[in-house]
C-alpha cells in the first residue's frame, strides 16, 4: 500500500466527562457518551462503524466484544491492545492501515478507563512478569519495588545525576501543564500550581513529588478514522495523518526512560535522537520548526523532558533547560499538552491528547487555541509518534 | 529493612518470590549465598532479567554462573508512599538498580546505608538475607572503595 502519508484522516472525536467515578461503574458507561459524541462529530450513525480498535481491556477498561455487543455494533475488523497505556499512536496507525487496505470503512478507536476498578495503581505487589495490572515497571514486590511511578522515578534520578537537573527544574513541566489545564473547562485539575506548591508536595517515590504524577480518575475517548477520500464527505474539516510510527521495544527501551539513559539494560552510549526515531518527520515531509504544538504521554512529568530529547527538539540532557521560561506553556514557542495532558486534564492513556490535537487543528479550542495551528505532533519517550495536519 | 519470617502467612506478610522452573537456579543459588545469573555458553555474556535464550546472540545454550556480587548503584529511589501494608513500617525505604561488574543491572535494596548517603556510582557488594528455609534475598551494602 506504500506510503500512508495523508491517506487516512480523523473525522470525529468524542469524550465523556472526566471525573472520579465509583469502582462499581463499568467503563462502558462513560464510553456511551464518548461514542455518541464522536459519531455526532463525524456525522455518522453507529451502523457506519465497521472497525473497532480497543486500547485497554478489563479490568481498567472494556473488551472489544463487550463494546460491540453492548452498543449494538456490527464489526468486521476488531483488535485490542494490552491492558496498559502507551499504545495510542500504534492503534491509530493500525486504524489508518485498516481503512487504506479496505479491511474497514470507518474505524472507531476506543479507550475507556475507570482507574478506581483497580484501587491504588501499584498496590498489588505483583512480580513484573504478572502483566495484567501491575508488571512492566520493574516490579519486585519483595523489595517493596511496586508501582509504575517508581520506574519513572528511577529514570528521573539518573537524569538528574547525569545532567545536573533537579526536582525544582522538573516542576516547570508541571506548572506549564497546569497553565494549559486552567484554560480547558474539561480538565480535572483547575487550581493554579506554582513551583513552590510542587516542591512542598509530598514525595510519593523520591525524587518524584505528588504533582509529578498523573491523575487516575475516569473517562472515555473515541476517535473515528477513515480514508482521506471518505473524510471529505463529513461535516467537519478532516484532520490528516501525515506521519506515523509505532511503539518501540527492545533492550534499549525501558519504562520511565528513553534510550541512552542507562536504566535497566539500556546502553548508555546509544545515540539520541536515533535516526530511526526521526522517520516520522521523513514520512510527513516536515521538520521540527513546522510543529505548532507537541503532545506526549505525561503519566509522569519527566516524560516531557525525555520525549523532547528523543525526538530531537533539543539535545540529550538539555530538555530541563529547554522547557523553562514558558516555552511549553500557553503562548510559548512550543506548547506541550495543551489540554492539560495526563498530569492535569485526565489519564485516558493518550486518547485525550489526540482528541485535543484534532480540536486544535480544527481551531475549536477557544481560549487555549494555539494560533493558526496547522501541524501538531505526538511523540513519547518510547518512540511512537503521530504527525497530524489540518 | 528486614523480611520478618515470623510474620509470613500473616495479613501483613511481605510478598516473596514464587519459585518456578524458570528461576529455580537463581533462588537455589541465593539460598547458598551465591548470586548467579544466566550466562551464554556461546558468546559468554551474562544477561538479566531471566529469559529462555541469550538476548545477545540468541543461543539457547546457557548455564547459571556465579557472579562476583560487586557493582555500583545505577539509579535509586526512596519510597515514601506505602503501596503494600507489609512495608508500612519500612517507609521511607530505598530500592536501587545495581549495575553488576559483569554488566547486567538488577533491582534490590541497599542496606546499612542511610538514604541520604545513596548516590549513583556508589560501590556496593551483595549480602544475603535469609527470609525462610527456601528464600534468601540478595541485597547490597556499601563496598567502600573495594568495587
Amino acid at each position: 500500500m506504500g506510503n500512508l502519508r495523508d491517506r487516512a484522516a480523523i473525522i470525529g472525536v468524542g469524550n465523556s466527562k472526566f471525573e472520579r467515578i465509583s469502582a462499581e461503574v463499568s467503563p462502558l458507561v462513560p464510553l456511551v457518551t464518548a461514542f455518541k459524541n464522536a459519531l455526532d462529530d463525524a456525522g455518522l450513525d453507529r451502523s457506519d462503524i465497521d472497525g473497532l480498535l480497543v486500547n485497554i481491556g478489563t479490568p481498567f477498561g472494556v473488551d472489544y466484544d463487550q463494546v460491540a455487543e453492548a452498543f449494538g455494533l456490527n464489526i468486521h475488523f476488531s483488535d485490542q491492545t494490552w491492558t496498559h497505556g502507551r499504545q495510542m499512536a500504534t492503534v491509530t496507525a493500525h486504524a489508518a492501515m485498516a481503512v487504506e487496505a479496505g479491511l474497514a470503512d470507518y474505524v472507531a478507536c476506543v479507550c475507556s478507563i475507570n482507574w478506581a476498578r483497580v484501587g491504588t495503581v501499584g498496590q498489588h505487589g505483583q512480580w513484573q512478569d504478572d502483566r495484567e495490572i501491575g508488571g512492566a515497571h520493574f516490579e519486585h514486590p519483595w523489595y517493596g519495588m511496586t508501582s509504575p511511578g517508581a520506574a519513572w522515578s528511577m529514570a528521573a534520578q539518573r537524569y538528574f545525576d547525569r545532567y545536573g537537573a533537579t526536582s525544582r527544574d522538573l516542576a516547570e513541566v508541571c506548572v506549564s501543564t497546569r497553565k494549559h489545564a486552567l484554560l480547558n473547562p474539561e480538565a480535572v485539575m483547575r487550581k493554579p500550581l506554582t513551583v513552590d506548591d510542587h516542591q512542598q508536595s509530598r514525595y510519593v517515590c523520591q525524587p518524584l513529588h505528588l504533582f509529578d504524577y498523573c491523575l487516575t480518575v475516569g473517562g472515555a475517548c473515541v476517535v473515528i478514522v477513515t480514508t482521506a477520500e471518505r473524510a471529505k464527505d463529513g461535516p467537519k474539516k478532516p484532520v490528516y495523518l501525515m506521519g506515523m510510527q509505532g511503539m518501540c521495544a527492545g533492550r534499549e527501551e525501558a519504562t520511565g526512560s528513553r534510550p541512552g539513559l542507562g536504566i535497566h539494560q539500556q546502553d548508555e552510549n546509544y545515540p539520541v535522537p536515533h535516526p530511526r526515531d526521526l522517520a516520522v518527520y521523513r514520512m510527513a515531509g516536515v521538520n521540527h520548526e513546522d510543529i505548532d504544538a507537541f503532545y506526549t504521554y505525561d503519566a509522569m512529568s519527566s516524560i516531557v523532558w525525555l520525549s523532547l530529547e528523543r525526538f530531537g527538539f533539543c539535545k540529550p540532557g538539555e530538555a530541563w533547560q529547554f522547557v523553562k521560561n514558558g516555552r511549553i506553556a500557553p503562548g510559548g514557542e512550543l506548547p506541550v499538552n495543551t489540554s492539560g495532558g495526563l498530569l492535569s486534564e485526565v489519564h485516558v492513556s493518550g486518547w485525550n491528547h489526540v482528541c485535543e490535537m484534532v480540536r486544535q487543528l480544527r481551531h475549536e479550542c477557544g481560549e487555549r487555541q494555539v494560533p493558526n495551528a496547522e501541524i501538531v505532533q505526538w511523540g513519547t519517550n518510547r518512540g511512537d509518534s503521530l504527525i497530524l495536519r489540518r | 529493612m528486614q523480611h520478618d519470617s515470623a510474620s509470613s502467612g500473616g495479613a501483613a506478610a511481605k510478598p516473596l518470590p514464587t519459585i518456578s522452573d524458570y528461576n529455580r537456579p537463581f533462588w537455589e543459588g541465593t539460598r547458598r549465598h551465591e548470586l548467579r545469573l544466566q550466562r551464554c555458553s556461546a558468546c559468554r555474556k551474562f544477561w538479566a532479567p531471566n529469559g529462555p535464550v541469550c538476548p545477545h546472540c540468541f543461543s539457547e545454550d546457557y548455564s547459571w554462573d556465579k557472579v562476583a556480587g560487586r557493582g555500583k548503584i545505577a539509579a535509586w529511589v526512596v519510597f515514601h508512599k506505602v503501596y503494600h501494608p507489609a512495608f508500612a513500617k519500612d517507609v521511607p525505604y530505598n530500592v536501587a538498580f545495581v549495575e553488576l561488574a559483569e554488566g547486567p543491572r538488577i533491582i534490590a535494596n541497599v542496606v546499612g546505608v542511610k538514604n541520604e548517603e545513596l548516590h549513583i556510582g556508589m560501590p556496593v557488594e551483595v549480602v544475603f538475607e535469609d527470609v525462610n528455609d527456601e528464600i534468601s534475598l540478595p541485597k547490597f551494602r556499601s563496598a567502600g572503595s573495594k568495587a
